[in-house]
C-alpha cells in the first residue's frame, strides 16, 4: 500500500464528490467543496503563501470547521504549524509559540482573533520570553514536519512534538483500513482538536471521504447531548476516552438510547472499568471493541480487540494488544515497554529533552513509555502503572500507583497521595495521604482492612495520615507528591 | 482484657497509628498483612519490650508470626518470661 499525502488525497476527495459532507457541526453539513473553499479563503486572508516557508506557524483555534480549514490551508500551503491546547495560559503558550519560532500566529476569522492579536505581541516582545527558540526549527519540505502538537507535560511547559507528513500519512491509511473509514463513513470527533486522537476523527476521515461529526468541546460532558449526536447522526466509527462511554451508559440506562449504526467502538488514553466494558454490547449491539494504546509522540502501537464481550467475557487486566503493522517493540528489564512506530516523531523540538526519553538499541531508536508492562501466561502483555510511579521498598519494586488506586477504592476516600520517603534505617518508606469525606469514621485501621485484601504487604505503606483537608494540588488539579514528600520530609525531620 | 494486653495495643496505637482507641485494635488483628509493623517498627517493638517486659529476646527466636497479632505477641512474651 503506497502512502498518500493528506492535503492531496483530501483534494481528491473534494474533486471526487464536492456535495457529499465532510463535516457536521452544530446541526449544520459543511460538503467537502465548502470546506475546500473555505481552506482556500484562510489560506488568502492569512496570507499564508507570503509567509516564511522554513518556519512553522502557530494557530490558536477551539474546535470549528473555521478551524479545520484553517489547518487545512496550512497543510496544502507545506507550512509547519504549532496545536497546543487552546485551554493553556497566553503565557505558556506565548512561551511555546516563541520555542517553536512561529513566524505568526493564526486564528480562524471570527471572534478568536483578538486573542491572536494579543498572543503575537506576546511572542513578538522579545523581553517576555524566556525561553529562547529551539536549536532546530523544524522547516517544511526537507524534514517535511506538518502537525506540531503538544504533550500534556503534567510538570512546566509542555513538550512539542514535530510529525512528520510520511508519519501522518502512514498512519492515516493505516485507520483507514483498520476501520473502514471510506466515502459515507460517519466518524465520530470527541477529543479537543489539539489531541493525537483527532488524527484518526478527523484527519483519517477527511483524507478518505467520510463524514466528521464534530462533539462541541463545550458540551463534552452533557450526555443527552452526547446521546442524541451520536444516535441522530448515524455514527459509524467511535474512539473515545473512558469517560464518554460512562456518559453513555447513563444516558442508556434513563432512556434506553441504543447505537444501531456504530460498528467500530474504540477506548483509549484511559483504563476502561470492567464495568463499563461490560455495558458496551448492550449500547453498540452492531460493533466490534476495541482498545488502543498509543501517545503522542509514537501515535497509536498496540491495538485490542475485545472478542468475548457478547458472551460475558471482560478481562479483568486489559491486554495492551497486538503491535501495530511495522511496529517494533522491546520491553526493558524493570518492564518498562519501549516502542517504534512508522508514525512516530524523530523527537521533540527541544532536542535536549530527547535523551531521557528516546533510546537507541541494537541500531533502533525507541521511544521510552514510561509504562511497566508485565507478560502474561499467554504471552499477552498488560500494564502495570508508570515507571515515575515505582519505588524500591526494602528491596521490592512497588507502583505508589497501585497503592493510591486501591485506597482510592475505598468509599469513603476523597483523594489520597502515596509517596516514599526515605529514612535512615529502612531506606525508604511508603506513605500515605489521605483525604476523607468530611462525615466519615474512616481511620488507618480501618482502611488498613480495606487494604489487606487488594494489596501485598510489600504494598502496604507503613505510615497512614487521614484527614479531611484537601491535598496539595498540582497546576493540573493533580495532587502533588512532590510537595507531599518534602512536607513528610520536612515533619518527620 | 489483662494489663500486658492492654500495654502491648497501647504500644502499638500510639507509635503505629496515633489515630484509633486502644478499644478499635482487636487482638487477632494481623498486624503484618496489615502493613502496621514492618521491619523498622519491628525493630523498635522489640527494644521496647525488653524494656517493658524485662526479657531478652534472641532475635533468631522471632518467627514471622510472633509479632502477626497482639494474642501472638503476648503468648511470645509469656514464653520468652518463662523460658528466661
Amino acid at each position: 500500500m503506497s502512502t498518500k499525502s493528506l492535503a492531496a488525497h483530501f483534494t481528491e476527495q473534494v474533486l471526487r464528490a464536492p456535495d457529499a459532507p465532510a463535516l457536521i457541526w452544530d446541526g449544520q453539513a459543511t460538503s467537502y467543496g465548502e470546506l475546500a473553499a473555505m481552506a482556500q479563503r484562510a489560506s488568502e486572508e492569512h496570507d499564508l503563501a507570503g509567509l516564511p516557508a522554513d518556519r512553522p506557524v502557530g494557530i490558536r483555534a477551539k474546535k470549528s470547521p473555521e478551524a479545520i480549514a484553517l489547518i487545512l490551508a496550512c497543510l496544502q500551503d507545506g507550512l509547519p504549524f504549532l496545536l497546543p491546547s487552546i485551554e493553556l495560559a497566553a503565557e505558556t503558550l506565548a512561551k511555546l509559540f516563541a520555542q517553536a519560532g512561529v513566524s505568526t500566529v493564526l486564528s480562524p476569522s471570527g471572534p478568536r482573533s483578538d486573542s491572536a492579536a494579543s498572543l503575537r505581541a506576546l511572542v513578538e516582545a522579545p523581553e517576555s520570553i524566556d525561553a529562547p527558540p529551539s536549536e532546530w526549527p523544524p522547516v517544511g519540505g526537507a524534514d517535511g514536519v506538518t502537525f506540531m502538537l503538544t504533550t500534556s507535560g503534567s510538570t512546566g511547559l509542555p513538550k512539542i512534538v514535530p510529525l512528520r507528513a510520511e508519519g501522518v500519512d502512514a498512519f492515516t491509511d493505516w485507520a483507514a483500513e483498520q476501520f473502514g473509514i471510506a466515502p459515507g463513513t460517519v466518524v465520530a470527533n470527541y477529543a479537543p482538536l489539539n489531541f493525537d486522537l483527532c488524527l484518526l476523527d478527523i484527519w483519517t476521515t477527511l483524507k478518505h471521504g467520510g463524514c466528521v461529526v464534530l462533539v462541541d468541546q463545550d458540551r463534552a460532558t452533557q450526555s443527552p447531548y452526547l446521546s442524541g449526536l451520536i444516535r441522530d447522526k448515524g455514527v459509524n466509527v467511535l474512539q473515545a476516552v473512558p469517560m464518554l462511554y460512562r456518559l453513555l451508559i447513563d444516558v442508556h440506562r434513563e432512556t434506553g438510547d441504543v447505537f444501531e449504526t456504530v460498528r467500530h467502538v474504540i477506548t483509549t488514553g484511559d483504563k476502561m472499568p470492567a464495568t463499563s466494558l461490560a455495558e458496551l454490547p448492550t449500547l453498540f449491539a452492531n460493533a466490534r471493541y476495541y482498545n488502543i494504546y498509543g501517545c503522542t509522540e509514537t501515535n497509536d502501537s498496540f491495538m485490542h480487540e475485545f472478542l468475548g464481550l457478547r458472551d460475558g467475557q471482560v478481562p479483568a487486566n486489559v491486554p495492551i494488544g497486538e503491535p501495530l503493522p511495522g511496529v517494533i517493540t522491546h520491553v526493558q528489564e524493570d518492564g518498562e515497554l519501549l516502542v517504534r512506530t512508522p508514525f512516530q516523531t524523530r523527537g521533540y523540538l527541544k532536542a535536549s529533552l530527547n535523551p531521557e526519553r528516546f533510546t537507541e538499541l541494537d541500531g533502533v531508536s525507541y521511544y521510552r513509555t514510561g509504562d511497566i508492562v508485565r507478560r502474561q501466561d499467554d504471552g499477552s502483555l498488560t500494564l502495570q502503572g508508570r515507571a515515575d510511579f515505582y519505588v524500591k521498598v526494602r528491596g521490592v519494586r512497588v507502583s505508589t500507583q497501585v497503592v493510591e488506586q486501591a485506597i482510592q477504592e475505598h468509599p469513603e476516600v476523597v483523594e489520597v497521595g502515596v509517596v516514599a520517603i526515605e529514612d535512615e534505617l529502612a531506606g525508604k518508606r511508603l506513605c500515605a495521604i489521605v483525604r476523607k469525606e468530611p462525615d466519615s469514621a474512616l481511620n488507618s485501621l480501618k482502611l488498613r482492612q480495606h487494604c489487606m485484601t487488594r494489596l501485598a504487604r510489600t504494598e502496604m505503606p507503613s505510615k497512614i495520615t487521614i484527614g479531611t483537608d484537601p491535598l496539595p494540588k498540582t497546576s493540573t488539579g493533580k495532587v502533588d507528591r512532590k510537595a507531599i514528600t518534602a512536607e513528610l520530609e520536612r515533619t518527620q525531620s | 482484657m489483662d494489663d500486658e494486653t492492654v500495654k502491648i495495643k497501647g504500644f502499638i496505637v500510639e507509635e503505629f497509628m496515633p489515630d484509633i482507641s486502644v478499644d478499635e485494635l482487636e487482638s487477632d488483628f494481623d498486624l503484618l498483612t496489615g502493613g502496621v509493623v514492618d521491619s523498622l517498627g519491628l525493630l523498635k517493638f522489640v527494644a521496647w519490650m525488653e524494656d517493658e517486659f524485662d526479657i531478652t529476646i534472641d532475635e533468631s527466636e522471632l518467627g514471622p508470626d510472633s509479632f502477626r497479632t497482639v494474642t501472638a505477641i503476648k503468648e511470645f512474651v509469656d514464653t520468652a518470661r518463662a523460658g528466661g
